[in-house]
């Protein structure tokens, strides 16, 4: 079945285990990836991405991903740049995908919403309003994933 | 004497009033106020102890009006203030003092050290001795009524997100609202989180609230470089703002100075009560608690403990709120040494972290945050403040201390108990 709002979107994820949550991340991520040049964050989806990762690997792709995202925030009182913060959120977005599970919190979701704020970063920055079609894209990407 | 001193060593006279004049005047000097600094704890060097950062002023002051003082500077004996002295002491009175206010609250005879400084730092201001970053912010609330450079289809845009992710509506300019909540710039840049929770939080409670298109920052420059003026334009934006909707109450943000500009200076600010309250938004919280609709449900595994943001315990006095609300979703909270009203700051407070010359020396300041972490090894960080919690995470990740930072709101919302 088609996924055609959040809260599909949501049930959806709430099914999926720590391993396809973290596939799926990786997947919304990839999405948002070149609105982020910084190559930690990169490296660490490039690790999350293969099979048979190790702890010791997710904990230096979460270490990795954690130091990008503490750099790249907007610190108080500097001008907004907002494609410099959508670089922000889509490290935050890694962040998640690589961190130890916890409960109550579903990756994929957290990691969905920090891409959605890292686009409406670049929407934001272009001048181009406040529409943007990331969500759809998600729902899309998630159901090819569920359906493969 | 160059015309930009001339008009600094002006504002520096008409800036030292009556309280001032004591302070000086009462000064023992005694050091303690050194001892409450941290950039003087962290650096063993004399010259950050916080009376000695207002050495400039106090030359003013005992020129101008003492008579010793001034009989010196009639026999010219007294030496008169330079450019060069201006220029030394610009990364004393800005780069090493965050108006964190411990220095306040240690002294023995009550002198109040943060309002010298940020008196000081007005007339540094106006002599161009300002740093270059935080004079670009108050350029910006100038220009375009924001530090940071946000303006309203920044926030639609945050909002437009939080809605799709809540299903839940964000009032915008709604008369009659009992609530008119602000953001700090933080807030909308960095943490899209506190909007969100907000919206889960009052729905809960069942209260009516609204952002207001004109006056949705609460971001103060002008506090913190220390022009009253500037101060003044924006504390009336919000007063007009929250008149203009009838709201009953408004809300400050997790953002310590934004409480202090308008919960304690804005009425002197504007010369005339408000016609709404202002509460921090933990008081808020807390008083929600209180009357039985915040509820919460499961607790925190993990290890917690506050950082005090210095604005909100020593100038504003929300001390026990944020225990209050932790306890509600914890049985492990530890608290530091000197929690509550004696916290030490994160380091990046009054400015200091939007100057990047400061940087340096904020690094080693945070070494007594992390000094008081190291001593209760906490598993999570809880704040609320937003300055302070980038300022936390930069200083967490720069002594490489994996320790999560969050903010308190956001932390209730995660708990709200479902219906």
């Amino acid at each position: 079945m088609r996924i055609n709002n959040d809260v599909e979107f949501k049930a959806a994820l709430n099914g999926l285990d720590i391993h396809q949550q973290r596939r799926v991340a990786a997947a919304f991520i990839e999405s948002v990836l070149p609105l982020c040049p910084d190559n930690r964050v990169s490296s660490a989806l490039g690790m999350v991405k293969r099979t048979g990762i190790s702890d010791a690997e997710l904990a230096s792709a979460y270490r990795e991903a954690n130091s990008a995202r503490v750099e790249l925030f907007t610190q108080c009182g500097k001008e907004a740049d907002w494609l410099g913060q959508a670089g922000h959120f889509v490290a935050k977005a890694t962040l998640y995908c690589v961190k130890p599970p916890e409960p109550g919190i579903n990756l994929a979701w957290e990691a969905a919403m920090a891409a959605r704020m890292a686009r409406t970063c670049e929407t934001v920055a272009e001048g181009a309003g406040t529409e943007n079609h990331e969500a759809e894209n998600q729902y899309r990407i998630l159901y090819d994933l569920l359906n493969t | 004497m160059s015309a930009s001193l001339a008009r600094a060593v002006n504002v520096l006279k008409e800036v030292i009033d009556a309280p001032i004049a004591s302070y000086f005047a009462s000064c023992v000097h005694c050091g303690l106020c050194a001892e409450a600094c941290l950039f003087y704890t962290e650096t063993d060097d004399p010259k950050y102890t916080p009376i000695h950062k207002l050495e400039p002023m106090r030359r003013v002051y005992a020129q101008e009006y003492t008579l010793i003082g001034r009989l010196l500077k009639w026999l010219g004996l007294s030496k008169p203030l330079t450019d060069a002295e201006l220029a030394e002491w610009q990364p004393l009175v800005y780069d090493s003092c965050t108006l964190c206010g411990r220095c306040s609250m240690v002294c023995p005879v009550g002198n109040d050290i943060v309002y010298m400084v940020r008196k000081l730092r007005e007339g540094m201001a106006i002599a161009g001795y300002a740093p270059a970053g935080v004079l670009a912010a108050t350029q910006r609330t100038i220009e375009m009524g924001s530090p940071m450079g946000v303006k309203l289809p920044a926030l639609k845009a945050q909002i437009g997100h939080i809605e799709a992710e809540t299903g839940l509506t964000v009032p915008l300019d709604r008369e009659g609202a009992e609530y008119m909540v602000l953001l700090s710039s933080m807030e909308i840049i960095n943490f899209p989180e506190y909007l969100s929770a907000i919206a889960r939080i009052m729905k809960q409670a069942g209260k009516t609230w609204t952002l207001c298109s004109s006056a949705f920052e609460a971001t103060n420059s002008g506090i913190q470089i220390g022009v009253s003026d500037l101060a003044r334009v924006i504390v009336a934006r919000i007063v007009e703002g929250a008149e203009r909707l009838k709201v009953q109450t408004v809300i400050s943000p997790e953002c310590g100075h934004a409480f202090t500009a308008l919960r304690w200076e804005g009425p002197n600010l504007i010369g005339r009560p408000y016609r709404f309250k202002v509460q921090h938004i933990l008081e808020v919280l807390d008083e929600l608690r209180v009357q039985g609709l915040l509820k919460t449900q499961g607790f925190e595994e993990k290890r917690l403990t506050f950082h005090d943001p210095c604005q909100l315990v020593r100038r504003g006095g929300v001390i026990e709120p944020p225990r209050n609300l932790l306890r509600m979703i914890s049985n492990n909270l530890v608290e530091t040494t000197d929690p509550g009203k004696y916290n030490w700051c994160c380091g990046g407070g009054g400015g200091v972290s939007a100057n990047d010359d400061a940087e340096a020396i904020r690094l080693i300041a945070f070494k007594r945050k992390k000094t008081q972490l190291d001593a209760v090894k906490p598993d999570k960080l809880v704040t609320a403040c937003a300055n302070c919690r980038i300022v936390l995470e930069e200083g967490l990740e720069h002594y490489q201390m994996n320790l999560p930072v969050v903010g308190l709101t956001e932390m209730i919302a995660d708990h709200l108990a479902s219906d």
